[in-house]
């Protein structure tokens, strides 16, 4: 659906010019959610640019199913919330979101119920919301700016740092807005340096460096390259519990907490163990998925 | 595009400081038009209104990350730029229908009141000066708006102002090497690219087609239409990588 073709971009003149981007090319398939990862200065933020059609690349082409980033038609269907919410502060929180409504061409006379629903969303309660902007919290201001870029239900979410600065109860429901998002089949771009929550939310992870493209990670679904399956029992019985699971012949590395750490991921590896400990009367306290994004972010998205 | 007037409006009349400057060049106007029973010209203090009401209409909106916000949405970048120069002139009317609103008040209410004597304000003569000023308005605020298209925060204000000085300089570069081409040259340029017109002239019907009608009409124009293509092609980066 999104296509970046070997689009590269230089900053600076004469002899100060800085490459922010060289020769990234990348496909994003309609319905997919992937994370921008990367060091601060690696492009991550020009490449978002791009997508958005603020800047204009030296050389390479972006398309959004192909029409061009900056086509009308591409716009109607976008939803775009900037890293710091940099807008009219002497606006209420219901002006804005009733602004940004008019201006993705909503429907005027559903303004008010549109405003409403999407502040609920985000959790802004009704004196949040007559509140002027330049009183919010930054914490409410990632709120709103959520909810501003989930107006109208777009097809395209660019969405920079969207956690950035809120409490836990924010994070949570900045997740729960992508992956409503996600849910009803929106492409989504998420910059963010919270690998966690990255690794949530999204199915593929670029690894962006010095304005290369050096990592591509898929986290979710068959392909999924890099992702760990980890099952927690009672401490006390991870000696019995690795047993069983070596006896079906599935490997398992024990670790801290009652952890372990299956070599397979798949779902279906998943469900084998689980049934496998049933079976053997061992307690399953916890079974999670983990991408190990971080132990990749520190190798600088280098292949391992 | 009407929601970029009215976001201008909002924004300028939402702003304090703006709002204190203009109610003081109002009361400056006020009794200027009760004087003179609406027969001065409004021309000095009405430009400075005109200046602050135009200063940095799009770096500061490019520099604070709304323009971003705005561009992402389904709106041309042409809607964009003439919401914000009709913007720019609807509130120079509103503030010049304020202003005589004001004068009137002056002329009939208070310089009685202080026992002073005003004279009658002429209505014609008020009516013919707000629209001279305002029409001599179209041309300052499109230098603005073209200057505010590619330089920073108020930068546009203070090319404004330089463009003056600046403009004359080929002439005095003329007389001081006695090169009367480089003289010629600045005339023109001077009276191209900050052309003069009499508008109380042309609006009582005086050579209303003439060269410097002309001269004007195409300085707005290329004026506005160099604000389009600078604007159009224009990158707007939004943060740090």
């Amino acid at each position: 659906m999104i296509s970046v073709e070997n689009v590269s971009k230089t900053y600076g003149r004469f002899g100060r010019r800085t490459r922010a981007l060289d020769g990234v090319s990348l496909e994003i398939q309609r319905g997919e959610t992937l994370g921008l990862i990367g060091p601060n200065g690696a492009g991550k933020t020009t490449l978002l640019s791009c997508l958005l059609g603020f800047l204009r690349p030296d050389s390479g082409s972006l398309t959004v199913a192909g029409l061009d980033v900056d086509d009308l038609r591409v716009r109607a269907r976008t939803g775009y919330m900037p890293e710091r919410l940099g807008f009219d502060r002497d606006l209420s929180g219901a002006s804005f979101l009733a602004f940004h409504w008019r201006l993705s061409g909503g429907d005027p006379a559903r303004v008010d119920a549109e405003v409403q629903s999407a502040a609920d969303r985000v959790g802004l309660d009704r004196s949040a919301l007559w509140k002027k902007l330049r009183t919010y919290s930054r914490g409410m201001l990632q709120r709103i700016g959520v909810a501003q870029a989930t107006l109208g239900n777009p097809d395209l979410l660019f969405l920079d740092e969207p956690a950035s600065g809120t409490d836990p109860l924010g994070v949570a429901i900045v997740r729960d807005q992508i992956l409503a998002a996600k849910a009803r089949g929106a492409t989504i771009v998420l910059n963010s340096h919270q690998l966690a929550e990255v690794e949530r939310v999204c199915d593929r992870v670029v690894f962006i460096d010095h304005g290369r493209l050096t990592r591509s990670e898929t986290l979710r679904g068959e392909t999924a390259s890099r992702r760990r399956a980890i099952v927690r029992v009672p401490e006390t019985r991870i000696a019995e519990a690795h047993a069983a699971l070596a006896a079906v012949g599935i490997a398992a590395e024990p670790g801290p907490e009652g952890s372990l750490r299956l070599a397979e991921s798949s779902d279906a590896d998943v469900a084998k163990a689980v049934k496998t400990l049933a079976l053997a009367d061992v307690p399953v306290l916890e079974v999670r998925s983990s991408a190990e994004l971080e132990e990749l972010f520190r190798a600088g998205g280098s292949p391992s | 595009m009407i929601e970029m007037v009215r976001r201008f409006l909002r924004q300028r009349f939402s702003n304090v400081g703006v709002v204190i400057a203009l109610s003081a060049l109002a009361l400056l106007l006020a009794p200027q038009i009760a004087g003179s029973g609406g027969q001065s010209s409004l021309d000095g203090v009405s430009t400075l209104a005109l200046i602050i009401l135009a200063a940095g209409c799009v770096a500061r909106d490019a520099s604070g990350g709304a323009l971003q916000m705005i561009l992402c949405r389904p709106i041309r970048r042409s809607d964009y730029l003439l919401g914000r120069y009709l913007g720019i002139l609807l509130a120079f009317a509103l503030f010049l229908v304020a202003s005589a609103a004001l004068g009137i008040a002056f002329a009939r209410g208070i310089i009685p009141l202080l026992g002073g004597q005003a004279r009658p304000v002429e209505f014609a003569a008020l009516g013919a000066q707000l629209t001279a000023t305002f029409l001599g308005g179209l041309a300052t605020a499109a230098t603005i708006l073209l200057l505010s298209t590619f330089l920073p925060g108020y930068g546009d204000v203070l090319g404004f102002i330089l463009l003056t000085p600046l403009s004359a300089l080929p002439d005095v570069a003329g007389q001081v090497l006695r090169a009367p081409w480089l003289q010629r040259a600045g005339k023109i340029l001077r009276e191209n690219l900050l052309p003069s017109l009499d508008w109380t002239a042309v609006l009582h019907g005086r050579d209303p087609l003439g060269e410097a009608s002309g001269r004007w009409v195409l300085a707005v124009v290329v004026s506005l239409i160099a604000a389009l293509v600078i604007f159009s092609r224009r990158e707007f980066a939004y943060g740090q990588d």
